[in-house]
């Protein structure tokens, strides 16, 4: 019974951080803080990190270790939209196929040179990152791209129950994944490959075939979720993708230590994000702009992949 | 406690010359090394062993697979640190445990480990002289020539002629062993210190084999101490002057004089005093007539020709000496490396082995259980009932949902036919014990009814009880029709499970062995055989 008991204190453990967390802010600042403005920001406001998250998800699980591209697919697609849209007039139907289409493109990119040229994870990515990016101010001529239709907007802002249509996106698409983790033949195979590819291979598992349809999922999450951000904004500045990454990845390490201690899930990562949205608001509101969320993100990384880092340990002693 | 070998009236063994020759201080061991364990974790692969080398000595050390005798050549060599309590003294002066690196090369300890420690990526001269480089004055920069010549020497003093410069990558397997081998000796001084040999000339051939032995008499005719860690019982009887055997991580004859024992007492010191025991399986009526899966012409890295077939409801044993092919044959069956030739069918089904993929191989019924559990059998960090499930999700799930029946009545089965402890199947299996992960495994795939299981060592660095228990479930699943492949070196394990054991020897299936068997007649026949191999 005890037992039980600090176990489930320990998978909730970030929950009553939250807890806290909120109480010291609404103590501190109940003018600003307190309000339900403040709700609508932290849960209205993450579109882009879901999918990012739910992304790097996606490779993270199968053992890749780490796609760091993630963040400038999405740029590109979110640029490729209002580009294509208000510069070029091409149909926005249209334009935000086509971004999709990029994304999976450049996942299947990573994919090849990952899972079959063999080349190293970090190597590829950090490469496509800096690339994507590039291509990204280029088209958009180096500076943000405006001007979409609020009809186009309405697909990211559409008001329901009081939060944007893409809350619900973002809730959908974890509880979807989780579920094919938890319930599918095919979330099985994802995990083995991840924990131990030999034993995978040996089991009748196609390990290379999911390692390359992770990259490639990979890059349509964040083609979608570049189209429901740029209909979100309006458009896309294109060299705010790097502000992106950093907030993805301390999501996904920090979800490890919540609901499978140890693991990497998408339930706990949409709780680890909401809790980083959270903290790095109530610094802001404190006053302490600017610089705060480059430290407020890096502290939170090295936090989660030690807290990940002690948790996996543990299952596998 | 220690025999040392005094020298004895009429008794003239080189050991003794040895002695006699270095006068009265070395009369004191080379090497004497008491009441060494070693722990790791639950299991102790060392208890209470002591040894003792003179000078002037070529020492043998023997016993089965899982003896020990890696174990405690990596102790003496500083890769393991010993357990608490044990010494070590080297002409009488204290080593210190664990053994540190500089303090080797101050006692004049050199080893060539089993797995040879060669770097593929470079070349010969790199190999043998990394951390002895000499170099010029000023640049620093290697004195190349100079290290070529001492390479070369090196290797001519064992009669092996290779080119310092060739990249170790391209060598053959017995002139790998000659590099590692010389690389070792160049730290011999002539008159002390202790050279040890682990199972090092494996792969030499006939000729490379006899300069080998010639130089060992000359390292210990000279007052050199030899340690010779070997499976093959002919090489210490005849370039031994004593053995030592190791049973189960203990002593089971200290410093026995190589002159007075014959193979069979080896084998019996080896194996432990009982008496065989004979199958405890049902006998079975007779051979079936149709053999439910069969193996034509399949070469591999070591197996070079190989044809057998498994009848339904037969367990046929593979053995042979480590190198002759019995350790790779069940990996090129189910697909799991490719062969370069070679057909198996199970079921009328033929695949060729080329190209087929384990997932074609499992589908038609073959089942493989490696040897090693933590990289290719098992996902420490699952739980077990995902790791004993894992080969049937897509099976038996639905695409949508994989279903929580099924898995839960073959984990059950498995926990229940194996005993597993604890019996939770949704603990990660790292947390299992040795034993019980391996009940896992093989109950992994168990469960699968396959046509033909193919098991590598499936009782490996097991207790008796978990030992019983896998036995007995290999046993029913041959009985409930499946054909059953078990390779391995347990003679003990391959008496008990099989109906007839197939003898492999330089790639090929040398000899049957049929019932009745006993772990006796198994070991004499792997090592007679390699004797007769080597005559011809």
């Amino acid at each position: 019974m005890a037992s039980t008991v600090a176990k489930i204190g320990e998978r909730y453990a970030i929950l009553a951080l939250w807890g806290v967390m909120i109480a010291v802010y609404s103590v501190l600042e109940p003018s600003t803080f307190d309000t339900g403005g403040t709700v609508q920001t932290i849960f209205g406001s993450q579109a882009a990190l879901v999918f990012l998250s739910m992304a790097f998800l996606c490779t993270v699980i199968v053992g890749e270790f780490v796609d760091l591209s993630v963040a400038s697919i999405l740029g590109l697609c979110a640029t490729i939209v209002p580009v294509l849209n208000v510069l070029h007039h091409v149909n926005v139907v249209v334009a935000s196929l086509v971004a999709v289409a990029i994304g999976v493109g450049a996942g299947a990119v990573n994919g090849l040179l990952v899972v079959y040229a063999g080349v190293n994870t970090i190597v590829v990515t950090l490469g496509m990152f800096s690339l994507l990016s590039g291509i990204a101010l280029a088209i958009a001529h180096l500076s943000a791209v405006s001007g979409l239709s609020a009809s186009f907007g309405q697909i990211a802002l559409a008001n329901v129950w009081g939060l944007p249509i893409s809350f619900y996106y973002g809730i959908a698409l974890t509880l979807a994944f989780a579920y094919v983790l938890a319930f599918t033949p095919l979330g099985r195979h994802m995990q083995f490959v991840g924990a131990n590819r030999e034993v995978s291979r040996l089991a009748g598992v196609r390990v290379q075939r999911i390692r390359f349809g992770a990259f490639v999922a990979a890059g349509a999450l964040c083609g979608i979720g570049g189209v429901v951000v740029s209909a979100g904004l309006g458009g896309f500045d294109p060299s705010t993708s790097v502000t992106y990454l950093l907030p993805t990845v301390s999501a996904v390490f920090l979800g490890t230590a919540v609901v499978r201690p140890g693991r990497f899930n998408p339930i706990g990562t949409l709780i680890g994000l909401y809790f980083l949205a959270t903290g790095i608001l109530g610094l802001e509101e404190l006053g302490l702009a600017g610089w705060i969320s480059d430290v407020f993100y890096g502290a939170a990384l090295i936090v989660a992949v030690t807290v990940t880092t002690l948790l996996r340990k543990r299952i596998s002693a | 406690m220690f025999h040392c070998p005094e020298p004895m009236g009429g008794d003239t063994t080189t050991a003794a010359q040895g002695i006699l020759r270095l006068g009265g201080s070395s009369r004191r061991p080379r090497l004497e090394l008491s009441h060494l364990s070693k722990s790791f974790r639950a299991s102790r692969a060392l208890v209470d062993v002591s040894l003792a080398v003179a000078p002037g000595e070529v020492h043998g050390l023997v016993g089965e697979n899982g003896s020990g005798k890696s174990t405690l050549v990596k102790v003496l060599s500083g890769y393991h640190a010993p357990d608490r309590g044990a010494s070590l003294l080297i002409d009488g002066q204290p080593l210190e445990l664990p053994v540190r690196p500089a303090a080797m090369g101050r006692f004049g300890l050199s080893v060539v480990h089993q797995d040879l420690g060669l770097i593929d990526a470079f070349s010969v001269v790199e190999n043998m002289r990394v951390g002895l480089f000499g170099v010029r004055r000023f640049t620093r920069a290697i004195r190349w020539r100079q290290e070529r010549e001492l390479a070369r020497a090196s290797l001519a003093a064992l009669g092996a002629q290779i080119d310092p410069d060739a990249p170790v990558a391209g060598l053959s397997a017995a002139e790998r062993a000659e590099v590692a081998i010389a690389r070792a000796l160049q730290h011999h001084e002539h008159g002390r210190g202790l050279v040890m040999f682990d199972e090092s000339t494996r792969a030499l051939p006939l000729q490379p084999r006899r300069h080998f032995y010639s130089l060992l008499r000359d390292i210990a005719r000279r007052g050199g101490s030899v340690l010779l860690v070997t499976h093959q019982l002919e090489e210490v009887l005849e370039h031994t002057d004593r053995v030592t055997v190791l049973r189960d991580g203990r002593v089971a004859g200290g410093g026995v004089d190589a002159d007075g024992i014959t193979e069979h007492d080896l084998i019996r010191l080896m194996l432990g005093r009982e008496l065989p025991r004979r199958s405890k399986r049902p006998d079975r009526a007779v051979r079936p007539a149709r053999p439910a899966a069969e193996i034509r012409g399949l070469r591999g890295r070591l197996v070079t020709d190989a044809n057998l077939s498994v009848g339904a409801g037969e367990v046929v044993g593979l053995t042979g000496l480590l190198g002759s092919g019995f350790e790779e044959l069940p990996y090129l069956i189910a697909g799991a490396r490719p062969a370069s030739a070679g057909t198996v069918s199970v079921a009328g089904a033929a695949f060729d082995l080329r190209s087929a993929s384990v997932r074609e191989l499992l589908k038609a019924g073959i089942a493989l259980v490696p040897e090693r559990r933590d990289t290719e059998g098992l996902a420490l960090s699952e739980s077990m009932i995902d790791n004993v499930t894992l080969p049937r999700v897509r099976s038996r799930g639905r695409t949508m949902h994989i279903g929580r029946a099924w898995r839960e009545r073959e984990a059950a089965s498995v926990i229940r036919e194996l005993a597993v402890h604890p019996a939770d199947p949704h603990m990660p299996v790292g947390q299992l014990s040795g034993g019980n992960q391996q009940k896992v495994l093989v109950g992994k795939w168990l469960c699968g009814y396959s046509k033909l299981l193919v098991l590598h060592e499936p009782t490996q660095g097991v207790d008796v009880g978990a030992r019983q228990v896998l036995e007995a479930a290999i046993s029913a699943a041959a009985q409930r029709g499946a054909a059953v492949l078990v390779a391995g070196l347990d003679a003990g394990e391959l008496a008990r499970l099989c109906d007839r054991v197939l003898l492999m020897c330089d790639g090929h299936i040398d000899r049957e062995l049929t019932a009745p068997l006993s772990p006796e007649l198994i070991i004499e026949a792997v090592y007679r055989d390699r004797r007769k191999a080597r005559a011809s």
